[in-house]
């Protein structure tokens, strides 16, 4: 898994991911968020665009991500699931919290 | 050498009397007589021979009459018999074994081993313990030319040995492990009246986060099929918590009642380690088919009804430990004559293509099995094949 992480405005970051979002990426992505949150960008976008795969383990780092974010008084969105990651935020219900955004870097421009 | 078996076969020790047959069976519990490589303990062979620069390490297993070399470096000796082997040696004076140059040795100097191909020279071994102080085999490392080994280079096979013992160990604790959670399983099958109903858990480890509960309720009879993120040893920890607080709650409340106060309850936990489950809870009627069920961003539960139309089990609430429910629903739907009602973990689904889809190889399993056990045999079968993820799967079928 590899993450790239940019600053696209005040306080929102972008994080995008590159891989396989499994129990062995997972922690690294959390503390990424945690990171980044702490470091005063406590609005986190979520590129997923080149996420093929999630487990659970995968959409734990992202509940935590969000659960960090929201209680720094930001949020955490993510953008283009693929299709087995849309599946699993659909069948958990997460898509009501964490909804699907068309492009990471304008997640936040609302 | 000739009367090992004599020896060997009883040795009267302070936590009392080892046999070969108590030998066998502690190697059985420590799960460590497959036959195929294992990298844990390979690691070590190629490292005390690193270490301690001799040509060949092994591990060795003692077994009736026989050497079992559990993991091999730098040779390709194949597992000699008893009577031959340094090991057996060793294990009897339960002592470390120390041979400088075997062709000067008295003990060993006509031994095949030191006569033969292999023409061992060096020799130094450990026995290695189980945690009840029987000695199971050696960890060793030997060289076709005679060396010797310093009193530095004796503490380090030393401790190689032990990390050996704990490698072993930690296997049989988790197997301890797999056992008590197999146990936390209900027992099969349910007997109920109309009702034909099985489960079965597939985990990718020995151990893991998925689970399926039924038992007796007021109202008649309570399921669960739940998935707590991640696998292995954590997952299996929340998921006894998990299963032990739906159970409390579940005797004098109501379904949405006994999902609040798990939910409630296991919030800090879930969150302190960065978990959540997903849930499927169901009370069913007994007389009427009647089901009510909550279902916690789980997602896979189906009923395959008789006509051949299919239901799923679906509500909009978040699995556990996802911080941000509110409220719980309740929903209700009815089991009727050749109903069948499935719950599985996404697990199953992985076993197809890992799409929804899967939902209708399962439907094909269920609808043409002669009973649920077999449905859920088929699917268990699959998973000990190809699991990436736990497997669980719990059915409900009311009778025509």
């Amino acid at each position: 898994m590899k993450i790239h992480t940019k600053i696209v405005g005040d306080h929102v970051a972008v994080l995008k991911l590159e891989g396989k979002l499994n129990m062995v990426s997972a922690p690294k992505i959390r503390d990424e968020i945690h990171a980044t949150v702490t470091a005063g960008n406590h609005k986190v976008a979520i590129d997923l665009t080149d996420v093929d795969f999630i487990d659970s383990s995968g959409l734990g780092a992202l509940i935590n991500g969000l659960k960090t974010a929201r209680q720094a008084g930001g949020d955490l969105r993510i953008a283009c699931p693929t299709a087995q990651v849309r599946m699993v935020l659909e069948l958990t219900n997460i898509d009501r919290v964490l909804k699907a955004y068309e492009n990471a870097e304008s997640a936040f421009s609302d | 050498m000739e009367n090992f078996k004599e020896d060997s076969l009883m040795t009267d020790t302070a936590n009392g009397v080892f046999t070969e047959a108590t030998r066998r069976r502690a190697l059985e519990a420590l799960n460590v007589l497959s036959k195929e490589p294992e990298e844990r303990f390979d690691r070590i062979t190629r490292l005390a021979a690193q270490l301690l620069k001799t040509k060949s390490a092994a591990i060795t297993l003692i077994l009736d009459d026989r050497v079992f070399i559990k993991s091999r470096f730098g040779t390709t000796i194949s597992d000699p018999t008893r009577k031959d082997s340094f090991s057996d040696f060793a294990v009897r004076t339960s002592e470390m074994l120390d041979v400088p140059n075997a062709s000067l040795d008295l003990r060993f100097k006509e031994n095949p081993l030191v006569t033969g191909e292999s023409h061992i020279r060096f020799y130094a071994g450990y026995p290695l313990e189980a945690q009840d102080g029987q000695l199971i085999g050696t960890l060793c490392v030997f060289d076709t030319e005679p060396r010797i080994l310093t009193e530095d280079e004796q503490s380090l096979l030393y401790e190689l040995k032990l990390w050996v013992q704990s490698e072993m160990t930690a296997e049989e604790e988790i197997a301890r492990a797999a056992r008590v959670q197999r146990s936390l399983l209900p027992k099969q099958p349910l007997v109920l009246d109309g009702y034909e109903v099985a489960g079965g858990c597939a985990h990718v480890q020995i151990v893991g986060g998925d689970f399926y509960d039924w038992y007796s309720i007021s109202e008649g009879e309570a399921f669960t099929l739940a998935d707590v993120m991640g696998k292995g040893m954590a997952a299996a920890i929340l998921a006894a918590t998990v299963r032990a607080v739906l159970r409390a709650g579940s005797r004098d409340h109501s379904i949405i009642k006994a999902v609040e106060i798990a939910s409630d309850i296991l919030e800090g936990d879930l969150h302190s380690t960065s978990s959540f489950v997903t849930l499927f809870h169901a009370r069913l009627d007994i007389a009427s088919g009647g089901i009510r069920f909550v279902d916690a961003g789980h997602g896979l539960s189906i009923i395959y009804r008789a006509d051949g139309s299919n239901v799923r089990l679906t509500s909009d609430n978040l699995p556990l430990g996802a911080g941000i429910q509110t409220t719980w629903e309740e929903h209700q739907t009815n089991l009727g004559p050749g109903d069948t009602l499935v719950s599985i973990s996404d697990g199953v689904l992985d076993l197809f293509d890992g799409t929804i889809g899967g939902l209708h190889r399962v439907e094909n399993i269920v609808r043409y099995s002669d009973s649920v056990q077999l449905a859920v045999n088929e699917i268990i079968s699959l998973a000990d094949h190809s699991a990436s993820d736990d497997a669980t799967i719990l059915i409900i079928r009311r009778s025509e």
